[in-house]
């Protein structure tokens, strides 16, 4: 029965809370990248990509630290306009 | 020549100075000659959680600015004539002692002892950066607690970096009970997460509480599920393969850990 539970339930366990809070803070503090320089490394970016690809929405650029199994990754996400 | 073992966590009270004690009381008992040092200047603990505290002449401050020789400093245990401890200064703080002070120190130390043991301040200002100054190897201690894993990990880093090492875990208060519910993290989880091999797994025990008032060693106490996982540490760390224990009788989260070892605890459900 605990096993059954432990099944649908799962996502409610503490446990997966601390351990998935944990992993993402750990991405963060591991390449020492505090919110406002991962803000300010985004307005840079976000500028540079303005620069060279004129049909790109600056305020629609996400910069954010992934977890991967074997690597994390720095990810900018830069939606593209689609104009002719 | 002796082996330097620091034993520290980043975290404040997740059981350094518990580990400290314990693991040298372990390893006097099997045999070895042992010197355990406070490193924590200023914040004076090992030696109330060991018994010693009335005993105290001189201290680590006192040796290293010339007014003691180590031998003088040095109180031997009377219940294990191959212990010693090696007290912190009280009323001085850390600046008292530099880097290369505790690796004179701990030089001086290793020629006379099997092990030294470094019991580490909480943090990673300089009191820490000392207290590895001169260790071979590093022991982290944790509890599965977010704030002291979160901490754990930055001090492996910090050990990595100062080129000390892979450091090995020792997994401190562990409530089964709690992690078969899924309300505390999993052994395997903080391992995971921590990237890190295991040393030992201590349970959550109150008699470390009463053992401590008395100032006795949970090691001593062969009734003790803590002093039991202690004295297994202690075994490893002489390089003893010793299997994890279960931490009652269901077996349940250990058995991942038991089949590393390819065995599994008698009496397991499953």
């Amino acid at each position: 029965m605990g096993f059954l539970n432990g099944l649908f339930r799962k996502r409610e366990r503490s446990s997966d809370l601390a351990r998935e809070r944990l992993l993402t803070v750990l991405v963060h503090d591991r390449v020492k990248l505090t919110p406002d320089v991962m803000e300010q490394m985004k307005a840079e970016l976000s500028a540079v990509i303005a620069k060279y690809v004129p049909n790109v929405d600056p305020d629609t650029i996400e910069v954010t630290l992934a977890r991967g199994d074997s690597i994390d990754h720095l990810k900018a996400e830069v939606p593209l306009r689609r104009n002719r | 020549m002796g082996r330097v073992i620091t034993v520290t966590s980043g975290k404040g009270g997740v059981g350094k100075t518990t580990t400290t004690a314990n693991l040298g009381t372990a390893l006097a008992m099997g045999g070895a000659r042992v010197a355990v040092v406070d490193a924590d200047i200023g914040l004076r603990n090992l030696d109330i959680v060991m018994g010693l505290e009335n005993r105290i002449v001189f201290d680590l401050v006192d040796v290293i600015e010339g007014r003691a020789r180590l031998k003088q400093a040095l109180i031997k245990d009377k219940r294990f004539p191959d212990l010693c401890l090696l007290p912190a200064a009280q009323t001085r703080d850390k600046d008292a002692v530099s880097h290369d002070d505790m690796v004179a120190l701990t030089n001086q130390l290793r020629a006379e002892f099997d092990y030294v043991l470094i019991d580490s301040p909480a943090g990673i200002e300089s009191g820490f950066r000392n207290a590895i100054a001169g260790a071979d190897e590093v022991l982290i201690v944790t509890t599965p607690e977010v704030s002291a894993v979160r901490d754990a990990d930055r001090i492996i880093g910090l050990t990595e970096a100062f080129e000390k090492g892979h450091p090995r875990l020792v997994l401190n208060r562990v409530k089964t009970r709690m992690m078969k519910a899924g309300e505390m993290m999993s052994i395997e989880d903080v391992l995971q997460i921590l990237a890190i091999d295991l040393v030992g797994v201590v349970p959550d025990d109150e008699m470390i509480v009463t053992s401590t008032n008395r100032g006795e060693v949970a090691v001593m106490d062969k009734s003790s599920r803590a002093g039991k996982a202690f004295v297994d540490i202690a075994r490893r760390v002489r390089g003893e393969q010793v299997p994890f224990m279960a931490l009652d009788e269901g077996g349940g989260v250990f058995d991942r850990l038991f089949g590393m070892f390819g065995r599994r605890p008698r009496g397991s459900e499953r």
